[in-house]
């Protein structure tokens, strides 16, 4: 293999810009919280026969998106750089 | 038998002549080559002995010379630390030195390190090289033990001539001294002067290969004979845009041993204590940030961080002066942005940055091992050394946040680095950008599991009793809360129905006023399906809301009429057929009449 020469590459920066990352995870985390507490309000006060399993899923799928980008920005933000 | 031996002895003899030969006829092209000028300076002012020397050599031989030999004493190659060598006049900023090979070891010559001319030098020409060379240990404390307050003395020995497989034809040493105390030092061979620091030996004339005339140098050396024992160097990519460097750091006083007790009164009250260091400065790279310095204890609050144009001088000051023998132990880290070092095109990676950095000025590093920490699932890694030798172990994994299959680790180490070694080292490999989303993965299907958990635990049934009215109540709440929802889109829909009516009573278009009603009736027909499904079903558990609900369908029903009879009271106005006084007051009848269905309806649902 031919050794690739850095003169000719292009110098790497984050997909993310690093000083959106507090901005990016408290929005993130704030959506992801209230997403959550929606969902576990759901599953407090739905009795057996007004639940809805897909309903359900769908809340718990967003909200663990949101948690999950949010948490991996936070994690960057305090300067784990995973 | 004697005649046996003699022919063995012949044999033997003629063999080791024609060696010779073989050997002498290899050696003549090189041979050839004069010393014709050599200027040597001896640096002694830092506890690495550098000798710089300034060589002119003639080829007197009638073939090119490709090569020239660099020779070290025998009693200096162990700790020679760096030869390096360029070719004086040129600008030595951007160019690299001369590729240097070191052959093996004769001992009785010395080491030899063979020089790669630039270009063949041909007959009767002449090139002068710069050779840099350092030693390090090369210096013997004299006395091996100093009190607190006293100062440093050094015995360094060396040769007087230029040590060299050539003739040499003139020559000069000047030695500097780092302060113009010199206890003693050889005076001879003749001609030497003393002026103040430096210490001139030569010329000398027309001088043999490997001619050896030992001197002795004993003089005070107060700088800081700071060694670190061992470099622990740890450079973890992200590719989420970081690059963190951390070392650590266990360095020693290398200079005379502390004799006696240690009074930190005097070192505070008094500045006599000459030999202790104090304080020492790294520099870091210009786009260093989040700059940690600590030891066991925590962090160490003595240090200073100074922000320069092309560097950040950090001042190290340990928790305690360093004296002879003394050593210290501290981690000092930084962050940089990993468009300093890393380069891309497509899903090739280049990581190109210090093998080492600046830790202290003539600075000696004995052990030293980097660690260079990739992304995990990084394929195809090459690693291409700087300019001179190191060894590469086998690589380690690392497990750190969110990792899986662990990050692959490459280990570096090298022995004796100095200043002149702070030179670039390449990784190459192959990363797909895809793999980013591996760690936000990690964070989101836990948490969703978690989620998922939660689901079936709430459908689980831990109760020990079966309450049948319970269940009642709860089958009846859900089929009004259905109901509910019912009756808010079927109040929806007649907001609808209504809108489209006075649409119709401004543009007076009756066929999209007639279309849009079909569509509304026809869900509105659905919802009273639902209605009369929930009726059924709640029958069994509760006559009287089935009741309440029959209620709610007549109700629904008579809105029906009423909506119908305003439909077509504005028909007959837009049609001419009906004045338009007459009109508003039958509209305002049939307005209250629905207020009042509306309110029914309220009644009923607002019960539940």
């Amino acid at each position: 293999m031919v050794r690739l020469n850095v003169d000719q590459m292009s110098r790497y920066v984050s997909p993310v810009n690093p000083a959106a990352f507090p901005t990016l995870s408290i929005v993130l985390l704030g959506i992801g919280i209230f997403l959550m507490a929606w969902f576990f309000v759901y599953e407090v006060t739905s009795t057996k026969y007004t639940r809805d399993w897909k309903k359900e899923i769908l809340i718990a799928l967003v909200a663990s998106i949101f948690l999950g980008y949010g948490g991996l920005f936070l994690l960057l933000w305090v300067g784990i750089y995973i | 038998m004697d005649y046996f031996f003699v022919r063995c002895n012949m044999i033997r003899i003629s063999l080791f002549c024609i060696l010779f030969a073989i050997v002498f006829v290899i050696g003549q092209e090189q041979d050839n080559l004069v010393n014709t000028n050599v200027e040597r300076t001896l640096d002694l002012v830092s506890h690495l002995p550098k000798e710089i020397i300034s060589v002119t050599i003639e080829n007197r031989g009638t073939k090119g010379i490709r090569s020239y030999d660099y020779y070290v004493e025998p009693q200096h190659v162990n700790n020679v630390a760096w030869v390096g060598a360029n070719v004086k006049g040129k600008d030595n900023d951007d160019q690299a030195g001369l590729p240097i090979k070191q052959e093996a070891t004769d001992k009785t010559k010395g080491a030899v390190y063979r020089i790669e001319l630039p270009n063949d030098l041909r007959a009767g020409q002449t090139i002068t090289l710069e050779i840099e060379v350092v030693h390090a240990h090369a210096l013997r404390m004299y006395p091996a033990e100093v009190t607190q307050t006293e100062r440093q003395l050094v015995l360094y020995k060396t040769n007087a001539y230029y040590y060299s497989s050539y003739t040499t034809q003139t020559q000069k040493t000047v030695v500097t001294l780092p302060t113009d105390r010199a206890e003693s030092y050889t005076q001879t061979p003749k001609p030497v002067a003393k002026n103040e620091q430096t210490i001139t030996y030569g010329s000398y004339e027309n001088i043999a290969p490997f001619t050896r005339n030992d001197i002795s140098l004993h003089y005070e050396n107060n700088n800081p004979f700071l060694t670190v024992s061992n470099l622990k160097r740890w450079i973890e990519i992200s590719h989420w845009g970081n690059i963190a460097v951390e070392e650590t750091v266990d360095i020693y006083h290398s200079g005379a041993k502390l004799k006696g007790p240690f009074s930190r009164l005097d070192y505070q009250r008094r500045q006599d204590s000459y030999s202790a260091v104090k304080t020492f400065k790294t520099s870091l790279p210009a786009s260093a940030r989040d700059i940690y310095y600590r030891d066991e204890i925590g962090n160490v609050s003595t240090s200073h961080v100074k922000e320069m144009q092309d560097q950040v001088e950090v001042e190290i000051r340990p928790r305690f002066p360093l004296y002879g023998g003394w050593k210290t132990h501290y981690i000092l880290g930084y962050n940089v942005p990993s468009y300093q070092y890393l380069f891309n095109k497509g899903n090739q990676y280049v990581l190109k940055m210090r093998l080492i950095d600046h830790v202290y000025d003539d600075q000696l590093l004995e052990q030293v091992t980097i660690k260079i920490v990739l992304p995990e699932y990084t394929r195809n890694i090459e690693f291409y050394p700087p300019p001179y030798n190191v060894q590469r172990l086998p690589n380690e994994k690392h497990y750190t946040y969110l990792d899986t299959v662990g990050r692959p680790v490459i280990v570096i180490t090298k022995r004796n680095m100095l200043f002149q070694h702070i030179q670039d080292f390449e990784i190459h490999y192959t990363f797909d950008k895809i793999m980013l989303f591996n760690e936000p993965m990690l964070i989101v299907i836990p948490l969703f599991g978690l989620f998922c958990l939660v689901i079936v635990l709430v459908r689980l049934n831990f109760s020990i009793t079966h309450n049948e009215s319970n269940e009642v109540r709860m089958r009846i709440q859900a089929i009004w809360d259905q109901i509910i929802e019912i009756n808010l889109k079927r109040t929806n829909f007649y907001q609808k129905l209504d809108d489209a009516l006075n649409t119709y009573k401004t543009n007076k278009d009756l066929k999209g006023y007639n279309e849009q009603r079909k569509k509304i009736e026809t869900e509105l027909k659905t919802l009273q399906q639902d209605l009369t499904n929930l009726q059924a079903k709640i029958k069994v558990d509760s006559v009287d809301s089935a009741e309440k609900i029959a209620e709610l369908q007549r109700l629904d029903s008579q809105q029906r009429e009423v909506q119908q009879l305003l439909s077509s009271l504005a028909e007959k106005l837009v049609g001419g057929k009906m004045q338009k006084q007459a009109y508003l007051d039958q509209e305002q009848t049939a307005r209250n009449k629905l207020r009042d269905i509306n309110k029914n309806i309220s009644a009923i649902i607002n019960q539940y």
